[in-house]
């Protein structure tokens, strides 16, 4: 792995904006494109959305149909950098290029970009990333540029022959040892700040051996108000429902955002539904998450421990609040 | 991609006022919306209406020009033809019966900026105070009442003080399905250690949670509090300090609840005295308690004396002008506040500046420059009733649907089709707009600037962040040039901050509010003035705008049309939290509308055996007043005798069925209580529209009346 050491960031965004379009995380904690020429000062810590949209569009036409022909509706988008992904949702983006390995809407804006990663000194409020494997040293084969603050400069990390790529042009100078070093310790200083997760640990071991009681999950679904808000933050959500839309003789398909705490999600056409009761919906929505059952096909857990669910749940039923309770009912 | 830029705005559902950013795609679409994570509100959390904001105002079928009717439908029009046609049909109706034939119904989900135009158009430019709004049929109860016993007709408190206090008191409010991140504070509150009470005739969720539920009979508000308030003097728990130094009426009123013991009343409420007994315990001695109520408090002929009852509690145990207290009106929609602050009624100006009071009339009459009205103006169902006279004839209407949201829909139709000239601004094609002699296309929240006042008084800036789809214009754009091809430049502003700052500076409890000051926090809560520079978030701390609160005994008013033989169940009305008003924004997310019931009768599993009803059973509804077909979804939230539903569904209005008999005062219709009859259809047999039952030769109501 090559280490530089990077004096002013601005002089990367610059030189990345020469051949892609930039996008870096505003004072607002949201992915805004950048003017690479006069870059914004870089953000620390979980923005509000993770990447997640830019590769998994929360509206996208997928084929329109004239009557005759279908044609296939893919986006072309220019190269672009996002400069800032947190470990956490660089492993979700890895996560999620499993799930959508063979979706070309997906693929075609995946195959455009570059991450450049940046790594917490600190944790956030409501994050867990070590707990789950994600973080905060951003984790190998998740990016392809990774950025870590060292006094006044920047380690810069090549992740990727991609990343590689991307700096021919820049003159940089190799990091010295001491810089390495210095990153190692600060991650080590994060990492001992998290507060304990042992009801993480518990609550994920009490769902794995099935020891929660149906009436926990039906008391935690009266307090979901089924808004949506945990599966549109989660970096790894990936469901979508689709609506056929016709106008002047041609039917569009589009696809979005859906939710599996919705009542309609699974609700059949005979209104039959699977998963009639909230709490249900709930269980299912954390199994997903933390179940062994999955770990077999991602080769991890389907959560980064970001913490996005806990903060925009409106019903106080994220991770630590529900591992909280699953972990105390068994 | 998702954003290229994200602009700061407010959520345009509901009247909590969460902060959002809109994410504007390269294509200056909303490609999607973001929770504001540092709002003092809304903490990084939305509804699912707020996530499914793009939905609600995107292109797809928004109307992109005027249009104009004819024989068969409408034709797209430019704007000067649709300005000249509406200009020569008001020009016509005033010359032949002046101006208390004409009015404007403004729209509580437009902006400040839109409303303050709104109602000066109808004062200063058609010279008329006709002039109203959908508070009607929410909350005018609540601003007649408190105006009489606090002198203030708003939220006391901010719901910042639900953190703080100990006791929370929910009567007549779904918190979690209308005012959702409200609802949410509340479950929060309650599991930090707060007690809650929760009062309604239906198991909400929030009763689910709760430590006590009083499921009261609909219509017995007065009794339950003048029997929390027998308990709480013959307890001692009453505040004496507080009702000696700072009330007027103690006397009366605790003459006046002598009689109402619990034990008497438990009957006619609907509870046991028991639990009556233990909420006027709790309330009574807590040491900060919270009443937060809706429209189970308001919409009933006794809509104002309900909320002078709660009043009348909050004061006995001085349950106000503190943190974590207060009397607290949830308001339904996103800029209700603003609309009412904003003189958007027959009888005030901005600020709530009496219209009766010659002096007051001489000052506005001196800003605006123009000679003003001096009959109080009608209300919006006082010109449905007026238009179905012949008396009043054309009408400025945005941002509403009255077909749908209004009570007894066939009465509200019947008077639009009276009418001479309707012109309605819109997003979309409406009930109401099809109705219409003239749609104009309105530019929705995301593609102008202006501010919002949320239920905490909070006002708030929206900022554009697309253009207008199509040719549509800011309401204050449109009317304005409806005013100058009447010949008045009163409405010629360059942009909304001149709009915000002719407002601010006629209505006292905005004066000391600026865009520039709005940006520097999250908005600012009136009054905001110089005694107030920063805004007020707990109102009467030290006095009432009327010196001191006037504690005024009510008692018990019947409600309207009880069940009886002919009708024998009782209808509610209640909200989703997927749906919003008339659905005209919420039921675009193909999302919201799966959430959809596939029927919207709500019945209890003894109601439904009686009458030999499955789940999802296609049923008819009937009342004095009208049918409907759906069908019934059977659910123990609701006690036998009572049904219930939603009214955001315009092929199943429950407003078909829903009784216009009025609160004398405030004139809001009974809403929350009606008697209806179900019949199960033939097995096999769909329930139809309301169009379709309209368009129908010979309705079942003929046939079975024949």
């Amino acid at each position: 792995m090559i280490h530089y050491r990077l004096a002013e960031l601005a002089e990367l965004t610059r030189h990345l904006g020469r051949t892609r379009q930039v996008w870096q995380r505003s004072g607002a904690k949201e992915w805004c494109q950048a003017d690479a020429s006069n870059p914004p000062p870089l953000e620390a810590g979980r923005s509000v959305q993770s990447a997640k949209g830019f590769f998994f569009a929360e509206q996208e036409h997928i084929f329109e149909f004239d009557g005759r022909y279908f044609r296939e509706t893919l986006p072309k988008p220019a190269p672009f950098a996002l400069i800032g992904v947190s470990s956490c949702d660089l492993v979700a983006i890895a996560y999620q290029d499993q799930f959508f390995a063979s979706d070309p809407h997906y693929q075609a804006r995946r195959q455009q970009a570059l991450l450049v990663g940046l790594e917490c000194t600190v944790p956030c409020e409501h994050g867990f990333c070590p707990t789950v494997d994600a973080g905060p040293a951003a984790r190998p084969g998740t990016s392809d540029l990774v950025l870590h603050p060292v006094g006044n400069g920047w380690l810069l990390t090549v992740t990727s022959e991609q990343g590689r790529k991307s700096l021919q042009g820049l003159n940089l100078t190799t990091a010295p040892e001491a810089m390495k070093q210095q990153r190692q310790a600060q991650l080590a200083d994060c990492e001992r700040q998290f507060p304990d997760d042992q009801h993480i640990r518990d609550g994920v071991q009490a769902l794995n051996a099935g020891t929660v009681n149906a009436s926990t999950w039906q008391q935690m679904g009266v307090q979901c108000l089924s808004c949506s808000g945990c599966t549109s933050l989660c970096p790894t959500c990936s469901c979508y429902g689709v609506q056929d839309q016709s106008a002047d003789q041609t039917i569009t398909r589009r696809r979005f955002w859906d939710s599996c705490l919705y009542d309609g999600f699974q609700r059949e056409a005979s209104q039959h539904n699977p998963s009639d009761d909230a709490g249900a919906r709930v269980y299912r929505f954390w199994y997903h998450k933390f179940s062994d059952d999955f770990r077999k096909d991602f080769g991890r857990y389907g959560c980064v421990g970001c913490g996005r669910c806990e903060a925009t749940c409106p019903g106080v039923i994220g991770i630590h609040s529900v591992m909280k309770r699953i972990s105390q009912h068994d | 991609m998702p954003g290229k830029q994200a602009v700061q705005t407010i959520c345009p559902f509901c009247g909590v006022g969460c902060g959002m950013h809109l994410l504007v795609d390269d294509q200056n679409r909303v490609a999607a919306v973001s929770p504001q994570g540092d709002h003092p509100i809304s903490r990084g959390k939305l509804c699912a209406k707020g996530w499914s904001t793009p939905f609600a105002i995107e292109p797809g079928d928004r109307i992109r020009q005027p249009l104009i009717r004819t024989d068969d439908g409408f034709r797209p029009a430019s704007w000067d033809e649709a300005l000249e046609v509406i200009r020569y049909g008001l020009l016509d109706i005033l010359s032949q019966l002046g101006p208390t034939a004409v009015g404007v119904i403004s729209s509580a989900r437009a902006s400040n900026e839109d409303n303050y135009a709104a109602q000066k158009f109808a004062r200063a430019v058609l010279g008329t105070n006709n002039i109203d709004h959908c508070a009607r049929i929410c909350h005018s109860p609540t601003v007649a009442g408190l105006k009489q016993t606090l002198g203030s007709g708003a939220m006391t408190n901010s719901a910042a003080d639900i953190d703080s206090a100990e006791v929370l008191v929910v009567w007549g409010a779904d918190a979690t399905e209308n005012h959702a991140i409200l609802g949410g504070h509340i479950i929060e509150a309650k599991l930090r250690g707060a007690t809650l009470i929760v009062v309604d005739p239906r198991r909400t969720r929030l009763a689910k949670l709760a430590d006590l539920h009083l499921q009261v009979k609909p219509g017995t508000n007065i009794l339950l509090v003048n029997a929390l308030l027998h308990e709480i003097f013959r307890h001692g728990w009453q505040n004496q300090d507080f009702l000696d130094s700072r009330c007027e009426g103690a006397d009366a009123l605790r003459k006046s609840v002598r009689d109402t013991s619990p034990t008497q009343l438990a009957d006619a409420i609907g509870v046991p005295a028991e639990q009556i007994e233990a909420m006027a315990r709790t309330y009574g001695q807590a040491n900060s308690a919270m009443i937060l109520y809706g429209m189970g408090i308001t919409q009933f002929v006794s809509g104002t004396f309900n909320v002078m009852a709660l009043s009348n509690l909050a004061l006995s145990c001085g349950q106000i002008g503190r943190p974590g207290t207060g009397i607290n009106p949830l308001r339904g929609q996103n800029n209700v506040q603003g609309a009412c602050d904003m003189g958007c009624l027959p009888n005030v100006y901005p600020g709530y500046q009496d219209v009766a009071d010659p002096a007051v009339r001489q000052h506005v009459s001196d800003y605006w420059q123009c000679p003003l009205p001096d009959h109080t103006g009608l209300t919006s169902m006082g010109m449905t009733q007026a238009a179905l006279r012949g008396e009043f004839k054309g009408l400025i209407l945005f941002g509403e649907d009255p077909v749908v949201t209004d009570p007894d829909q066939n009465e509200v139709l019947a008077s639009l089709k009276a009418l001479d000239l309707l012109v309605v601004a819109e997003l979309t094609m409406t009930e109401t707009a099809r109705h219409a002699h003239v749609v104009l296309p309105a530019a929705s929240f995301a593609e102008k600037n202006g501010t919002f006042t949320n239920c905490e008084r909070r006002v708030q800036r929206i900022h554009q962040a697309i253009p207008p789809v199509g040719e549509a214009l800011g309401d204050w754009q449109w009317l304005g040039a409806i005013a100058r091809q009447l010949g008045s430049s009163s409405l010629d502003w360059t942009n909304s901050q001149a709009v915000f700052d002719e407002m601010a500076g006629m209505t006292p409890s905005y004066s000391g509010m600026s865009y520039e000051k709005l940006a520097r926090q999250h908005g600012l809560q009136w009054p905001c003035d110089d005694a107030a520079p920063e805004g007020t978030p707990t109102l009467h701390q030290t006095e009432f705008p009327i010196g001191r609160a006037r504690l005024i005994p009510v008692h018990h008013v019947d409600i309207d049309e009880p069940a009886d033989a002919d009708y024998p169940l009782q209808l509610t009305t209640n909200r989703l939290h997927f749906h919003y008003g008339c659905g005209s924004m919420s039921r675009k997310s193909p999302l919201l509308e799966r959430e959809t019931p596939d029927g919207i009768l709500f019945i209890s599993p003894e109601d439904a055996r009686n009458l030999r009803l499955k789940n999802h059973s296609a049923i008819g509804i009937r009342s004095r007043r009208g049918y409907l077909e759906t069908r019934a979804i059977i659910t123990d939230d609701l006690p036998p005798g009572l049904v219930s539903m939603p009214y955001h569904f315009s092929e199943a209005p429950s407003n078909q069925l829903t009784n216009r008999a009025m609160d004398p005062v405030s004139k809001m219709p009974e809403l929350k209580v009606c008697a209806v009859r179900i019949t199960p259809l033939p097995e096999g047999q769909a329930p139809r529209t309301i169009q379709s039952i309209r368009a129908s030769a010979a309705p079942p109501s003929a046939r079975e009346n024949s």
